[in-house]
Formats: C-alpha cells, sequence, structure tokens
C-alpha cells in the first residue's frame, strides 16, 4: 500500500531537523520514500490529509492485557490489537493475565502466531514462575527463545525472596528482564483500595503507600545482591519513585513504569463506590500524582502505560468488595497524558521504554520502515463510551474531559485510521 | 421541613442536620405511640417492606420489623442462608425478583460496605441501609443521638468517648458522621491497633487511654469487640484487652463527674463493660433499644411518605 501524507505536521523530539516541521510524506510499500515540504500525488495511492494532523513514530505501551486466552468474554488479542492501532500504538507488551498464563514456549508460540499480521506488533511477556503460582522458575529461557520479552507473574508479587533473587542470577545468562509486582501481601491484607481518608469514610479496608514501598525496598536489596535487570511495573506513590530514583543513583539496573490513571485520578474518585474505579495498585492520593507526574518528567520512571484492562460487566456491575480490579486505558491513553504533558512531551513518554526489550526504536527518517502514530493534540471532548472500541467497556476515563485525539497508525505496511 | 432531603437512608454521611432534626421530632411522636396501650397506627397499611439481611442480625431485624409492623405495613423478611445468593445470583437479580413482587422498600443488611449504595442506583425502591461492612449503620447511629439528646437534652457541644474496635465498626463510622453533624466533640478510645490510621482525617480526636478519655467526656459508647471480624491478632488477648479498655465501677467512681454509659448491644459482661455499670442508672443501654423503634418508625415513616409523593 502506498501512502501520501500531506501537509502533517512531524512530532519528533530524537530528530531536531524535522520536529515541528510540517511536510509531506510518501510511504511506499511500508517504508517512508521521501519527506519533503511538497510532494505530488501518485496514481494509486491513498492520500491523507487532514487540518491539523500530527505525526510522530510510533508509540509503545508496555502493559496490556487482552485476555485471550481464557477470557475472551473480555477481549480477544485481535479486537485489543485493533484497538491498540486505533489508539496510536505500533507496540504493545502483552501481560500474562491469561487462563492459563503463558509459562511455556508453547504458550509463547500461540500469543506470537495470534498477533501476526496486524498493524500492531505483539510482544508477549512470559511467566516468571510455573503457572505464575511464585513456587518454581517457568522455563524462562526456552520462552525468551520463542519470543518472551520479559517475565513477570501477572500482578502477583513474589513474596518469597529468595525465589526473586535465583530468578535475577539465573537470566543473567541470557539478559532476561525480571518484574517484581511491588506489594507486600501481609501489610496489604484484604485491602483493595488506598489506605487514607477516603478508605476511612467509605469504611473500605485499605491498601498503606507502605505495602508497596516495603516490597521495592526489598526487591532493591535484593538487586544489588544479585545484579541482572529488574523491572518494577505500576509503581503508585510518592515514596516509590523516591526509592527508585536513589536505587538508579546508586547504579542499579531498575526501571519501572506507572498506569495513565494513576497520574490522573485519586481515590476521592471512589466515594460512591464505583467499581470503574477499583484499580490495582489502587488511586492514591495528589501527592502520590505530584510525585509520579514528576518522576515520569524526570525519567525516573522509565515510561508510562496504561495497564490496560478489559473486565466483562459481570465482573464489574456487583458489589465494591465483590468486583474485578482494572480499567481499560488504550483509548484514552493520548488525551489524557496530553492533557497533562502537552503534546511534544507526551510523544517523548510514549516513545520512551523499547529499550528495556531490545525493541528498535522506529524514526521518521527516509529509508526507515514507516511505524508512525496518526494525531490531533488539540482536539477537546469528553470521553464516553463511543470513544470505546475494546469489547469490555470499563473505562476510568468516561466523563473526563481529554485532549488529544488519535487517527490511528502506519505500520507494517499498513494503515489503520 | 417537612420531609427529609434523601430518597434513601444509605448512610449518615448522605444527611443534612435538618433530616435527622426532622427524624427525631418524628420519632418523638412514634415514641408516645409505643407506650400506648394499642402501640399501633395505621400509616403505612399501602406499604410493603422486604427486611433482607445478607449477615445476621438478631436485635436490628427485630428491631425494623417491630417498627414496620407498628406502622401498619405489610412485612417479609429474607435472609442469605435461604436463598439463591449461594446458588450464584447477583444482588441486583436477588432484589429485583423481591421487588416483582411489588414491594416499595427494602431494609438490607450486607457484609461488603457501599452495597446498599450500589443497589440504589440500579433498583427502584426505598432503602434502607442496616449494617453495611465496615461502612455505616445509619439507623443505629440516629437512635445514639436520640438517646443522649434524650438524656441530655441535646447533643451540640457534649463530648462524646467511642470505645473499642473503631476498625472494624459501621457504628463508630455513623456515630462520628451524626456526632459531628449535630456539633457535638468526638473521640476514639482503644489500642492504637483497631484505630484507622487516618481517622483523625474526619475530624475526631485520639486516645488510647481509657481513663484520660472518660475524664474528658460526657458520654462513653462502648462497643463489643466482634471477635468474628478480627481476621489477625489485634491484642494478644481478651483479659489484656479488659484490663486496659473495660469500664468499670471503680473506673467510673474516680471520675469527678458522672458520665453517661452506652453500648449498641449485645454486651459481653465483663469484657468491655462490667455487669456493675451495664446495670446502673449511668447506663441507659436498655433506652437505646426502645429508642431504636422509635427512630426506625420514623424513618421508615418518612422515606414511606417520599415513596406515595
Amino acid at each position: 500500500m502506498n501512502i501520501l501524507l500531506k501537509s502533517v505536521k512531524i512530532l519528533d523530539p530524537s530528530n531536531p531537523g524535522l520536529h515541528t516541521k510540517k511536510r509531506d510524506i510518501l510511504i511506499k510499500d511500508g517504508k517512508i520514500e521521501k519527506i519533503a515540504v511538497k510532494i505530488d500525488a501518485e496514481n494509486k495511492i491513498t492520500t491523507i490529509a487532514k487540518r491539523n494532523l500530527h505525526v510522530s513514530p510510533g508509540w509503545f505501551d508496555g502493559a496490556v492485557n487482552f485476555g485471550e486466552p481464557g477470557f475472551e468474554e473480555r477481549e480477544t488479542i485481535a479486537n485489543g490489537l485493533s484497538t491498540a492501532a486505533k489508539s496510536g500504538f505500533t507496540d504493545v507488551v502483552l501481560n500474562t493475565g491469561t487462563n492459563p498464563v503463558p509459562d511455556g514456549s508453547p504458550d509463547i508460540a500461540f500469543l506470537k502466531n495470534a498477533g501476526k499480521g496486524r498493524a500492531t506488533n505483539l510482544h508477549p511477556l512470559g511467566s516468571l514462575t510455573v503457572k505464575s503460582e511464585g513456587r518454581d522458575l517457568a522455563e524462562l529461557y526456552d520462552m525468551k527463545n520463542a519470543g518472551a520479552i520479559g517475565f513477570y507473574d501477572f500482578k502477583k508479587p513474589l513474596s518469597n525472596g529468595n525465589l526473586l533473587k535465583i530468578a535475577l542470577q539465573y537470566v543473567q545468562g541470557f539478559d532476561g528482564l525480571v518484574y517484581s509486582f511491588p506489594l507486600d501481601t501481609q501489610i496489604a491484607g484484604k485491602g483493595n483500595v488506598n489506605e487514607g481518608e477516603v478508605s476511612t469514610k467509605l469504611g473500605l479496608k485499605g491498601i498503606p503507600s507502605l505495602a508497596e514501598e516495603l516490597q521495592i525496598v526489598r526487591d532493591l536489596f535484593i538487586l544489588e545482591y544479585t545484579g541482572g535487570r529488574l523491572h518494577i511495573p505500576t509503581i503508585s506513590t510518592a515514596n516509590s519513585v523516591k526509592l527508585i530514583s536513589d536505587a538508579k543513583r546508586k547504579g542499579l539496573n531498575v526501571s519501572c513504569s506507572t498506569a495513565v490513571h494513576n497520574l490522573w485520578h485519586t481515590d476521592d474518585t471512589l466515594k460512591d463506590f464505583d467499581s470503574d474505579y477499583k484499580t490495582t495498585p489502587p488511586l492514591r492520593n495528589e501527592k502520590d500524582i505530584r510525585a509520579l507526574i514528576k518522576g515520569v518528567k524526570d525519567g525516573t520512571i522509565d515510561f508510562v502505560v496504561t495497564d490496560h484492562m478489559p473486565m466483562n460487566i459481570e465482573r464489574k456491575k456487583v458489589e465494591f468488595d465483590h468486583a474485578a480490579y482494572g480499567t481499560i486505558g488504550l483509548e484514552s491513553a493520548f488525551g489524557a497524558l496530553n492533557s497533562i504533558f502537552g503534546a511534544e512531551a507526551t510523544v517523548d513518554i510514549l516513545t520512551r521504554g523499547r529499550e528495556y526489550y531490545a525493541l528498535e526504536k522506529p524514526e521518521i527518517k527516509e529509508g526507515a520502515m514507516a511505524s508512525i502514530s496518526l494525531f490531533d493534540p488539540d482536539e477537546t471532548y469528553i470521553f464516553a463510551q463511543e470513544h470505546i472500541n475494546s469489547t469490555s467497556k470499563n473505562s476510568i476515563f468516561l466523563n473526563s474531559e481529554l485532549k488529544g485525539k488519535v487517527y490511528g497508525i502506519i505500520n507494517n505496511g499498513q494503515l489503520i485510521f | 421541613m417537612s420531609e427529609l432531603s434523601v430518597k434513601h437512608l444509605l448512610g449518615i454521611k448522605y444527611l443534612g442536620e435538618k433530616d435527622i432534626q426532622l427524624i427525631f421530632e418524628t420519632a418523638d411522636h412514634f415514641k408516645e405511640v409505643i407506650n400506648r396501650s394499642i402501640k399501633k397506627v395505621p400509616s403505612l397499611r399501602d406499604i410493603t417492606i422486604a427486611n433482607i439481611f445478607f449477615e445476621n442480625s438478631t436485635r436490628t431485624k427485630l428491631s425494623f420489623e417491630l417498627a414496620e409492623k407498628r406502622l401498619s405495613a405489610d412485612v417479609i423478611n429474607f435472609s442469605a442462608g435461604q436463598s439463591s445468593v449461594k446458588k450464584g445470583e447477583t444482588l441486583i437479580d436477588t432484589v429485583n425478583n423481591i421487588l416483582s413482587m411489588k414491594v416499595d422498600m427494602v431494609v438490607m443488611r450486607h457484609p461488603n460496605p457501599g452495597a446498599g449504595i450500589f443497589l440504589a442506583k440500579y433498583v427502584n425502591a426505598s432503602i434502607i441501609n442496616a449494617g453495611d461492612g465496615a461502612h455505616e449503620h445509619p439507623t443505629q447511629a440516629l437512635l445514639d443521638s436520640y438517646s443522649i439528646r434524650e438524656k441530655l437534652g441535646d447533643v451540640a457541644g457534649k463530648k462524646v468517648v467511642i470505645v473499642g474496635d473503631i476498625l472494624h465498626s459501621r457504628v463508630a463510622l455513623s456515630n462520628i458522621f451524626a456526632l459531628k453533624l449535630q456539633g457535638a466533640e468526638v473521640k476514639v478510645c482503644g489500642p492504637r491497633t483497631l484505630l484507622p490510621k487516618h481517622i483523625e482525617s474526619l475530624g475526631v480526636g485520639v486516645e488510647t487511654d481509657l481513663q484520660k478519655a472518660l475524664n474528658w467526656c460526657d458520654v462513653a459508647n462502648m462497643l463489643r469487640i466482634q471477635n468474628e471480624r478480627l481476621d489477625i491478632s489485634y491484642f494478644p488477648t481478651t483479659r489484656e484487652y479488659t484490663q486496659q479498655y473495660g469500664v468499670n465501677r471503680k473506673l467510673l467512681d474516680g471520675l469527678d463527674k458522672e458520665i453517661v454509659i452506652m453500648h449498641p448491644g449485645p454486651i459481653n459482661r465483663g469484657v468491655e463493660i462490667t455487669s456493675d455499670v451495664a446495670d446502673s442508672k449511668q447506663s441507659i443501654i436498655l433506652n437505646q433499644v426502645e429508642n431504636g423503634v422509635a427512630i426506625r418508625m420514623a424513618v421508615i415513616y418518612l422515606l414511606a411518605s417520599k415513596i406515595k409523593q
């Protein structure tokens, strides 16, 4: 397919020559053939001309869930990837929240195969332990060879510190990336929301920030002992940012992420016991949000993820204590981040993180394969059901005013627009 | 003000001060009714009420049922033990099935916080929360305040200490909201393990020394240790708890004033309260029980009159 993008504004802070410039871009057979002030349309070419259309290198989401296999009623891989493409993402990392969990190379092969031929690239994680039960290491080397780009027992804390120690040592032979979900389950107890004024008023059991931070402290000490590469997914507290910042200064090879919704909502949203706001980690308070935003800006938080977690209504429309955790996030990610950080910083944030998974960072230059996100950073709208492409509609951003509309992507020779 | 500002009674925090005054004035009338030889009025002959209890209750259920019957409402009772809940039916479906039989009002006790608020969004009936997890137990707080008002003339300006397991207590939370709304000063007292870490954010004081708390207060509301709700040990033994937080005659005699003793029941004699205190003239425990019926009649009557509109 040949595509001509007319008069698009390029946002790519890593390419000062083209950054913020308006250009025409000609794409032939998936490759960027020409970038110039004016390119004339040839025959048999799809021309895209839209007012205020912006492009940037394709976006990366380090944490999505699609439910397949096992929870297809929540989301399928096909529709999940289609949603990612429509939301501007050219690469997504697939979490291990499936049933069964991917804990062997055939599972990884299944996922890789299911993602083949799509506009958005699917990069699966493998389970760190067999059945994600936190007891015995899964065949990590074999899964890595099959295409697993990291190892994670999805949202399940490793209560056995020795297991983390062994995992971090073992993967050094093949440069594996180990995830450790930051939660001390004893301190968290039966908590399901942030511990604070709101949980006190609502009589809900709280998870103190301490539960997250204590686990991070433990993990950092283990990392210091073992060496290797540790990733701490979806941190949520101010102190966690500080702990990781200190560890990086010390030279530890640790990376971390935070979820978009943890930069946007506080636990005040829980006051009507609305289970769409039930997430793990929980929504925290203003002070935490400020610290997380600062951490994203200064790079302490390596990248921001949607933590996209489709959940069928039967698991959400129940008493708060019984409701499942999680929110979808792909469709609202750009609008939310752009509202917080502005367009240039948002493009930077959404193109960070690939380096931890040895994935190539796309560039907008002649001769490169086209991996491009298409968007208008200035359109403002109230996020509503009509903006949701996911099978499940559990969005924490419903009724939020977002700035920034996404048109789609060009990737793998496909145009999603 | 002649009507409530709310359609449901889901928690004290959704009420205004005027709502509470209206409920009290209405309860004054019903208290007079239940002390007549004929204890019944025909007010709610056209109203059907379902008492739906997903958690065990004896006195609250009895009190609600009496209140309903003394207002001449039709009453049906439903407990989770005998229900389809265990077969996997959702709360909304369970309640909607009952409402299909032309029920106007639901009194619900439920183990999960916010269950009543959740239900009110999805079903078409007036809902009274008879206790939802550790969230609220509004009629208990109303009858407690009503009993203080009856004994001391007013709630405003009074100093009330709530003693015991505040962490797991909907009674404590609703009492805090109700007392603060009426202008009382509130402290909570107990071992730090049983006081929510952020309780001071609700504008209450914290005291871990019972004697100091009693010296400060006009009213002490003694809560039961709810062993069934304690998933881990928050204190070493009941004996040691009693040594620190049980109220006894000697403690009361050592104070320079006579304070009022309350308890939402059921009381554990010899644990949080000794018999000579529970049975003394300082105790208004049985008045609370009597007032419970009048308060619940008032709440039901006022919510039913909103349905009739």
